[in-house]
């Protein structure tokens, strides 16, 4: 039931058709009957209508932008863009993981066979074993080892540091994703809604839920989806701020 | 120096203190929004806060207005990590008295600049 008026209002309906009933009056029942029906109908239209307004609503405020409301028809293929900005996300960092990865891993087998083979030396050097041409030759090779440990350590902490970074990520398409399920939450509960009233469910009806806006926020920009009033780099950051005095 | 760092990704919270430490920062804190940093904050003798700005509970730009409002936490500077990039946002983080602002996603070298700036002006 919409609110307490409706209520009193069907109320006195039923209490007149039950008399008009009583009393075998068929044309005030007939017209009391539809009168109901038609209640019943405008009601639908209206909670109907207010699931557009809300879907239509939602889809907007996904979009939360002047621009993008006109084309508020856009939310889905909006959530779709969003997606795949995910699965490019995930596909990059990935990538960049693996790629990092890939070029660590020759750095430090080369490391751990030099080492392998100048520890065995080393070994032998300590027992006595080494002649003189085969120390030069190690003392040689150690200068060499040492030379590129310093600079395969580098870049070993470069690339971890490539991995560390690539991780970021999870975050920007953890906060799409949180968006894709606000989407995906405010359009089942418009239908659960329609599934109540179409079901004529009417007893244990609540009042529709507000869907407003509740989070005004954009979160990361997705390629393909225009934000007005967004700036694109951190250099336009930086402007913006340094106009602002900073 | 003690340094905050506010996130609710922990993912996000990690790299930040990887590249923090990578710049010679050692003593890191971290909480997952607004509400558990700012008892932190007040508590705690921290000296610089790095925060997301879109966070269940009390957002970033809440906890920098409340760290502004308080005497004992006003001075202390402020970074701005968020994916937030609309003009009036950053405009707003300005006005409630950020120190400085990077969009996500960002590089280590820019988290770098940002803090260099961020301690040479405050200590200038």
């Amino acid at each position: 039931m919409q609110n307490e008026q409706d209520r009193l209002e069907l109320l006195e309906k039923a209490q007149r058709l039950i008399k008009s009933i009583e009393s075998n009056d068929d044309l005030v029942t007939a017209e009391l009957l539809s009168a109901i029906s038609i209640d019943n109908e405008k009601r639908l239209f209206k909670e109907v209508g207010q699931l557009t307004r809300n879907l239509h609503d939602n889809l907007a405020t996904f979009a939360l932008d002047d621009q993008l409301t006109a084309l508020t028809d856009k939310g889905i293929p909006d959530a779709k863009e969003r997606l795949n900005y995910v699965i490019d996300m995930t596909d990059e960092a990935a990538n960049k993981t693996l790629t990092a990865i890939e070029e660590v891993i020759p750095v430090t087998t080369e490391m751990e066979h030099k080492s392998e083979e100048l520890y065995k030396n080393w070994n032998k050097f300590l027992s006595r074993e080494l002649s003189l041409p085969e120390f030069k030759a190690m003392s040689a090779e150690i200068t060499k080892y040492l030379e590129s440990s310093c600079r395969n350590t580098k870049f070993v902490h470069e690339k971890a540091n490539e991995i560390v970074m690539a991780q970021g990520f999870q975050d920007l398409t953890g906060q799409v994703i949180k968006k894709v399920i606000g989407l995906v939450q405010n359009v089942e509960d418009s239908l659960v809604e329609l599934v109540k009233i179409a079901g004529a469910q009417e007893a244990t009806m609540t009042p529709t839920k507000a869907t407003g806006p509740k989070d005004k926020l954009e979160g990361p920009t997705v390629p393909g989806i225009v934000v007005e009033g967004a700036v694109n780099s951190q250099d336009e950051v930086d402007d913006l701020l340094s106009s602002l005095g900073f | 120096m003690k340094i905050l760092v506010v996130d609710d990704f922990s993912t996000m919270r990690r790299i930040v203190k990887n590249l923090l430490r990578e710049l010679g920062f050692t003593n890191l804190d971290e909480a997952d929004d607004g509400q558990t940093a700012w008892p932190k904050l007040k508590a705690g003798d921290y000296d610089f806060l790095v925060t997301d700005w879109n966070m269940p509970g009390m957002t970033g730009i809440d906890l920098l207005k409340t760290v502004r409002a308080n005497p004992q936490t006003a001075n202390m500077p402020v970074l701005l990590v968020t994916a937030e990039s609309k003009r009036e946002q950053i405009i707003e983080a300005a006005q409630a008295g950020v120190n400085g602002y990077i969009i996500k996603p960002f590089t280590a070298a820019t988290l770098k600049e940002k803090i260099d700036k961020i301690f040479a002006r405050t200590s200038g």
